[in-house]
């Protein structure tokens, strides 16, 4: 069944509550909700699996450290999502504009064959590394986490026609960077 | 040329965010506008390319090393398996990072960062925590990088300081007692704890770890388990507690066996987490006080710990009075009495201890003096006797051999529990016959006590005309005559003590003899 917004907060918002209470199987419902989607969209802002495992490790551990503080006007998940955005920006600020590729075998998709799925992989990989960090963000929340317009206005905590106007730009050079290598039609 | 407005409609196509009216407007456009489609068609493409990159899984380990790193009590064993020494060490390298973080945001207001002092910090008391060897010099050359890293301490933290690719914390990782260290789950709960990175930043903390007497509390058992409480992470957490580690007198008794055993006692460790206690802490009386024998004596016994975990106990503890007691050799020995502590044990001595009226009479050598004998601290759980403790007269009385061994006598406590007795006790003229040495030699005898003990008696208190009496010097006198007494504990008396004119004729007929 697939979870609509409002029962997804508030299951996020149920487990809040059973972890502040000293549940600390709540702590394991967060982690295997978000444990995924946020190591993804980490991974694919920095395009390295061990720094997404960081951030993916540093975004929970600050989340469940501030959790006490958590304003619960907001939804978890755009906290969250936020959090990772941040903590990966902050890793490419450290990283000094190094670049890094991904390091381990692709997994290939199931109905996909291993070849398309590694071809698509490394070309969208190295595209998104030639955004801009911001504009990488919001095509990431788009494309791989599937996010609204408003969705990633929330996490990024910018207005949706700025949202838009970042989008537009950033899919568009992400078009030409995949148009220059002569790869777009796989 | 597409405009701005025609690309973003196609833009929004992409997404599936056009209205009807729109997506009819772009089919439109793309019937006349070959630019447009072949802009459609490219963008269709970034998002289909984008489609087939599957999501990928996290690695294995990764939600362990999540659920280990969370400022939660670690999971059972048998749920920890999978990690490997690298992982731990990655583990290791997040939480150093975190820890300097945190403390660059709480106490530096500008980026310096002592990171070189805060990675020997934390390895010398971890290590010092989880395997027991107090880090003299003999260990820091072991453990390599630790003297090397102390020159980091004073300039900017840079990148290369909190990345593993760092020489000292690299070699340091490679040491056998800090890979055991990082791998032990007290580790990652110490270092987990938020606390625990507030103390390791605070001066006090850092005085206290230069000592002998801190390190080796932080190798026992008792601290190690402590600090894997929520309670004492707490306590440590506070300015008070940190303060007072920076005292010569409280890390003696940190050091004792006495406060070790307390620290491994549920109540004590409560008791340290409450305001009132560190209160208490912040005070040098209860600082001395912890110093003292006595002190320690008290806080290994099981009565005192429970009484500390009373809030009525630690609002005594949170007074000056009480704590300026402390100080005070005799209430200490009360206080290790077997008799205190039992009294300790109940709910109304506890009360009683939190009153101002206890707290005052605490405050002079007197009721001190009287707390040291077993019959005072029986008495102190009668709400009478707690009620008269607020009369300065009684607590001079306090202070004389004979009352005390007055309270002794259940006579003389049921007597102290009556309304007449308290009545009395609001009346000048019986506080003064109180503070007679005839009045008292009379209540040391057991005829006396037992006419204390009628109602005859006590109702006989009621009247004016007795209590008249009493503060007479010749009838203070007469008291101190064995017939007397024994006339006050006869029925014939106690007969006649209830009226009011009886008892008039009486005591005039009795001074008149008495002359």
């Amino acid at each position: 069944m697939i979870e609509t917004p409002v029962a997804a907060d508030e299951q996020d918002r149920a487990l809040i509550r059973r972890y502040l209470a000293g549940q600390r199987d709540a702590a394991i419902g967060l982690v295997d909700r978000y444990q995924k989607r946020l190591f993804n969209v980490a991974l694919r802002m920095l395009g390295n699996v061990e720094d997404a495992e960081d951030v993916t490790q540093t975004v929970f551990l600050n989340a469940f450290l501030k959790l006490r503080t958590y304003d619960p006007r907001y939804r978890f998940f755009s906290w969250i999502y936020r959090m990772t955005v941040n903590e990966s920006l902050n890793t490419l600020k450290r990283r000094k504009g190094t670049v890094t590729l991904e390091a381990g075998p692709p997994v290939p998709a199931p109905g996909a064959t291993a070849d398309r799925t590694t071809e698509a992989q490394d070309l969208v990989g190295r595209a998104l590394m030639r955004l801009k960090p911001d504009d990488r963000a919001v095509v990431v929340l788009k494309h791989f986490a599937s996010f609204s317009y408003e969705e990633i206005a929330e996490v990024m905590e910018i207005p949706v026609r700025t949202v838009k106007s970042r989008l537009f730009t950033a899919r568009d050079r992400l078009r030409l960077a995949l148009r220059e290598r002569g790869e777009q039609a796989c | 040329m597409l405009n701005r407005d025609q690309i973003d409609l196609i833009h929004r196509e992409i997404d599936g965010a056009n209205t009807p009216e729109e997506r009819s407007a772009f089919r439109a456009l793309m019937e006349q506008n070959t630019e447009a489609s072949e802009l459609a068609a490219e963008l269709r493409d970034v998002a289909r390319l984008c489609d087939l990159v599957e999501e990928r899984a996290p690695p294995p380990h990764l939600r362990r090393t999540i659920l280990d790193a969370l400022p939660q009590p670690a999971l059972s064993s048998t749920e920890s398996g999978g990690m490997t020494p690298r992982d731990v060490l990655r583990w290791f390298m997040l939480h150093l990072r975190l820890g300097a973080e945190r403390m660059e945001e709480a106490i530096m207001t500008r980026k310096v960062m002592l990171i070189g002092g805060a990675v020997v910090a934390i390895v010398i008391v971890v290590a010092g925590v989880v395997t027991g060897f107090p880090p003299g010099s003999r260990e820091a050359g072991t453990i390599g990088g630790v003297e090397k890293a102390a020159r980091y301490q004073g300039r900017p933290m840079t990148e290369a300081d909190v990345t593993i690719e760092n020489p000292e914390i690299a070699t340091l990782l490679q040491n056998d007692e800090i890979r055991r260290l990082v791998q032990s789950d007290l580790f990652r709960q110490v270092m987990a704890s938020e606390a625990f990175r507030q103390a390791l930043a605070n001066d006090g903390f850092r005085q206290a770890l230069a000592t002998d007497a801190f390190r080796q509390t932080l190798a026992s058992d008792a601290f190690r388990e402590a600090l894997a409480t929520d309670a004492f992470r707490q306590a440590l957490a506070t300015d008070a507690f940190r303060q007072a580690l920076a005292t010569d007198a409280f890390r003696q008794a940190v050091a004792t066996d006495a406060f070790r055993e307390a620290l491994a006692s549920d109540a004590f460790r409560e008791a340290l987490a409450t305001d009132a206690f560190r209160e208490a802490l912040s005070s040098d009386a209860f600082r001395q006080a912890m110093s003292s024998d006595a002190f320690r004596q008290a806080l290994s016994s099981d009565a005192f710990r429970q009484a500390l975990s009373s809030d009525a106990f630690r609002q005594a503890l949170a007074g000056d009075a009480f704590r300026e007691a402390l100080a005070s050799d005799a209430f200490r020995q009360a206080l290790v009495g077997d008799a205190f502590r039992e009294a300790l044990a109940s709910d109304a001595f506890r009360e009683v201890l939190a009153t101002d009226a206890f707290r005052e009479a605490v405050a002079s050598d007197a009721f001190r003096q009287a707390l040291v004998s077993d019959a005072f601290r029986q008495a102190l759980v009668s709400d009478a006797f707690r009620q008269a403790l607020a009369i300065d007269a009684f607590r001079q009385a306090l202070s004389t051999d004979a009352f005390r061994q007055a309270l002794s006598s259940d006579a003389f406590r049921q007597a102290v529990s009556s309304d007449a007795f308290r009545q009395a006790l609001s009346i000048d003229a019986f506080r003064q016959a109180l503070s007679t040495d005839a009045f008292r030699e009379a209540l040391a005898t057991d005829a006396f006590r037992q006419a204390l003990s009628t109602d005859a008696f006590r109702q006989a208190l009621a009247t004016d005309a007795f209590r008249q009496a009493l503060s007479n010097d010749a009838f203070r006198e007469a008291l101190a005559n064995d017939a007397f007494r024994q006339l006050l504990s006869s029925d014939a008396f106690r007969s006649l003590a209830p009226s009011e004119a009886l008892s008039q004729s009486f005591m005039r007929e009795a001074e008149r003899v008495a002359q």
